[in-house]
């Protein structure tokens, strides 16, 4: 039996990979030459960018000492942390999404063999994704004087076995702790609070303030320079890896691929128990009846009855949870640096941060009003009811306002508490510009499904520019009415208007341009 | 009689012909079976009474409103069921019936009790808050059936109602419809079962290419194929034979 006879796992292997590659062209499938165009750019900016390094790396080398040492282990902790977000999502749903895993369950295969093969895809995917970044920023220094950097990929290989290590362990801890129809939204949430560490760390000085905290580079080179600074061997050896020391790098790689092998072996036993205990129960809840449900009256009319009927999607969606919940977290520096700054006084940043809520809550209002307006699951029961397309419109564009008001009411009203008229115009702004997105997303619907939210592969690029331009002036004009400089505001304030006059779509046209599609 | 639903010289046409100058008359308390073999047109006409499908031409009128002219006064005494389920899958049934019940505006009390009765008819009454994502494809089509139900319609139509159901969710779903028409309800279904067509239709429609060939009861099918020398058309010949005869001689060009 040759390696790569059907059964085996470099088949298996193989046939994982085809269809992670067959996917990935029907996502990219009629972008046409928009997509080509913004491929070509990003893929010039990355290469150029890579061909300055090289030019300004070339004499360079890096010495290896504690700050050196401290901040190559510093960046492999950041890249661990976003591969982890990946791997934990990702494994979560090689246990939920069923796929083909029926298929190859009733084979005569073996579940732990086909639960490797698709934990060695968990990796290789995330591996694809940091070294298409890295790599074109790399190469042309590694080609130009230090080919010992090509060290960096593996060690990036390293992370990706380890993270998707943990990702499985972390999924499977979580399946026995709260069962299977949990642990997807809670891996989600966890993917997502994993993924914003990085951000809320490198924000701590923000959050603490600067009294109580120094950036972790000055602390670090403080540190050093007071020779207070001794990392032990092991954490030397990401930055000896990296450099192409091969003892480091062989130690680095087994290290990482002994607890992957540990992970997917001594794992898969018990995963594809729980892949098979999901079979045939896809999430769904147990019959139980609380008394408030039996109590509760059903909502009365097509307004409130849709409204409900939404937020219920939305609170149930974990994908989505797990989105939103990212943009809060990256919310919570801006939205802590303006209370700090509200309880100190006016300034620039206090205008700025006002700005900042302004802007993320037409974003993430924009986003949920897609998911309401366009991701209906059931469009010809609505168009076969009676009701109002208006009331329908009306009811979904409030559905997608609720949670965003539920996220700003606190922080706008601690803010309104320390200075009423920030707290004012902060309301304000954030108000319009989350319903100018909601407009938006009515007059330029497109049809998706919900679970395309995460990359808004199904809505109308105008209507995501043209969110993202009205809400930079709603938030420009706020971050002038909070600096005291009103008039000015009417500028951006203006433009904004004249740009939703201009995408203002009547009835007819809306159900026009949807049946055209 | 009253007429349920009228329809006069509807014609869709998409990339080809869909409907072509089709009249079709179903009287009030009777079930209506719409006949016909794959692309023969039957959910492009259903679609566009249901008022899904805007036609290029023709007259509907529901219980004598006009649907084209008054299409939300039509649509509240009709309900629709296609054969994929419309429902929600992160949704209970009850919650999906709130849903339903809240579109047509019932009164929420009503729709409550109405809601519970027909899970529990359905055999649905344990899983009544359970969320639809774990639902077998006859379980979410007993689901649609109650949404479709809820808001008591004067006019029920039915795009293959019986797929994906067992015999014993089948059975039931065929009581129902004919409780609801011993009541005076009106139903319009399409099936590909025509053993189903033949035992529970008070009339019959068979359409192809668009075109309807022929309506009646199951008796005058048969006359009508003798007539027409369509085929044996035997007292005796089930409506598989009558079918079978019509469009055969309709795909040869053959008057039926």
């Amino acid at each position: 039996m040759t390696l790569t006879a059907p059964g085996s796992i470099l088949w298996l292997l193989a046939h994982e990979m085809r269809i992670y590659w067959r996917n990935f062209r029907a996502g990219r499938a009629g972008k046409g030459a928009r997509g080509l165009i913004s491929l070509v750019v990003v893929a010039t900016m990355l290469v150029g960018g890579g061909v300055l390094a090289a030019l300004g790396l070339h004499a360079v080398e890096v010495p290896i000492n504690p700050i050196s040492i401290s901040l190559a282990a510093l960046v492999s902790a950041v890249v661990f942390t976003l591969m982890l977000s990946q791997t934990l999502s990702a494994s979560s749903e090689a246990l939920y999404d069923r796929g083909d895993l029926d298929l190859l369950f009733s084979s005569p295969i073996g579940p732990a063999k086909v639960l490797f093969v698709r934990s060695l895809g968990v990796a290789g995917g995330v591996l694809t994704i940091f070294a298409l970044i890295l790599t074109p920023l790399l190469l042309p220094s590694v080609i130009w004087g230090h080919p010992g950097w090509i060290g960096v990929f593996g060690v990036l290989g390293a992370l990706a076995l380890a993270s998707t290590a943990v990702g499985l362990l972390l999924a499977m801890a979580l399946f026995a702790l709260i069962g299977p129809r949990r642990t997807r939204t809670v891996a989600q949430v966890m993917a997502a609070l994993v993924g914003a560490a990085f951000f809320l760390v490198s924000q701590t000085r923000t959050i603490l303030g600067v009294q109580k905290s120094n950036s972790l580079f000055a602390e670090i080179t403080r540190q050093a320079q007071e020779g207070r600074l001794h990392p032990a061997p092991i954490v030397g050896l990401p930055l000896r890896a990296m450099l192409g020391e091969p003892l480091p790098l062989l130690a680095l790689l087994a290290g990482s691929a002994a607890l992957f092998a540990l992970a997917a072996l001594t794992l898969g036993r018990r995963f594809s128990d729980a892949a098979a205990a999901t079979q045939g129960k896809t999430g769904a809840r147990p019959a139980k009846a609380t008394r408030g449900d039996a109590r509760r009256a059903f909502a009365s009319g097509p307004f409130l009855a849709t409204l409900r009927k939404e937020l219920l999607l939305i609170g149930r969606d974990a994908a989505l949870l797990s989105q939103v919940l990212l943009r809060v977290l990256y919310l919570i520096p801006t939205a802590l640096l303006l209370s700090r700054n509200a309880g100190h006084g006016t300034g620039a940043a206090l205008a700025g941060g006002a700005g900042v809520v302004a802007f993320l809550a037409g974003q993430v209002a924009g986003s949920l009003a897609w998911i309401t307006l366009s991701a209906e699951e059931a469009p010809d029961l609505l168009a076969v009811s009676p009701a109002r397309i208006r009331t329908l419109r009306r009811a979904k564009l409030t559905a997608a306002l609720v949670p965003v008001a539920l996220l700003l009411v606190l922080p706008i009203a601690a803010l309104t508490w320390f200075l009423p008229a920030v707290g004012a115009w902060t309301a304000l702004g954030a108000a319009l510009a989350a319903w100018s997105s909601g407009l938006i997303n009515i007059w330029h619907q497109r049809p998706g499904k919900r679970s395309d939210f995460k990359r808004r592969g199904g809505a109308s690029w105008m209507a995501t520019i043209a969110e993202m331009l009205v809400s930079a002036l709603v938030a420009g004009a706020t971050g002038l009415a909070v600096a005291g400089l009103w008039p000015w505001a009417l500028i951006p304030l203006g433009l904004a208007g004249a740009s939703l006059l201009s995408l203002r779509r009547s009835d007819a046209q809306i159900a026009r341009n949807l049946r055209t599609r | 009689m009253t007429e349920a639903l009228i329809v006069r010289g509807l014609d869709k046409t998409f990339t080809k012909p869909a409907v072509m100058d089709l009249d079709l008359t179903v009287h009030a308390g009777e079930l209506y079976a719409l006949l016909g073999p794959n692309g023969a047109g039957k959910t492009t006409t259903l679609r566009m009474v249901a008022g899904l499908t805007k036609p290029d031409k023709g007259e509907i009128s529901v219980f004598g409103i006009d649907a084209r002219a008054d299409p939300a006064a039509a649509k509240a005494i009709t309900a629709w069921a296609p054969d994929e389920a419309m429902v929600y899958d992160r949704l209970t049934p009850l919650e999906y019936l709130e849903f339903v019940a809240g579109l047509w505006n019932v009164e929420p009390k009503a729709a409550k009790a109405r809601a519970e009765d027909l899970l529990a008819k359905l055999g649905l009454a344990a899983e009544a808050r359970t969320r639809c994502e774990g639902f077998s494809r006859g379980m979410k089509q007993k689901v649609a059936l109650a949404g479709a139900l809820i808001h008591d319609p004067r006019l029920l139509i039915l795009d293959e109602p019986l797929t994906g159901l067992d015999a014993a969710a089948a059975r039931l779903v065929k009581d129902m419809l004919q409780e609801r028409v011993d009541a005076g309800g009106t139903v319009i279904l399409t099936t590909h079962i025509l053993e189903v067509a033949e035992r529970m239709a008070d009339r019959i429609g068979i359409i192809a290419g668009g075109r309807l060939l022929a309506e009646g009861t199951l008796d005058a099918l048969r006359a009508q194929t003798r007539k027409g020398g369509a085929g044996e058309g035997k007292d005796g010949s089930s409506l598989e034979d009558v079918f079978l005869q019509l469009t055969a001689a309709d795909a040869n060009g053959g008057a039926a």
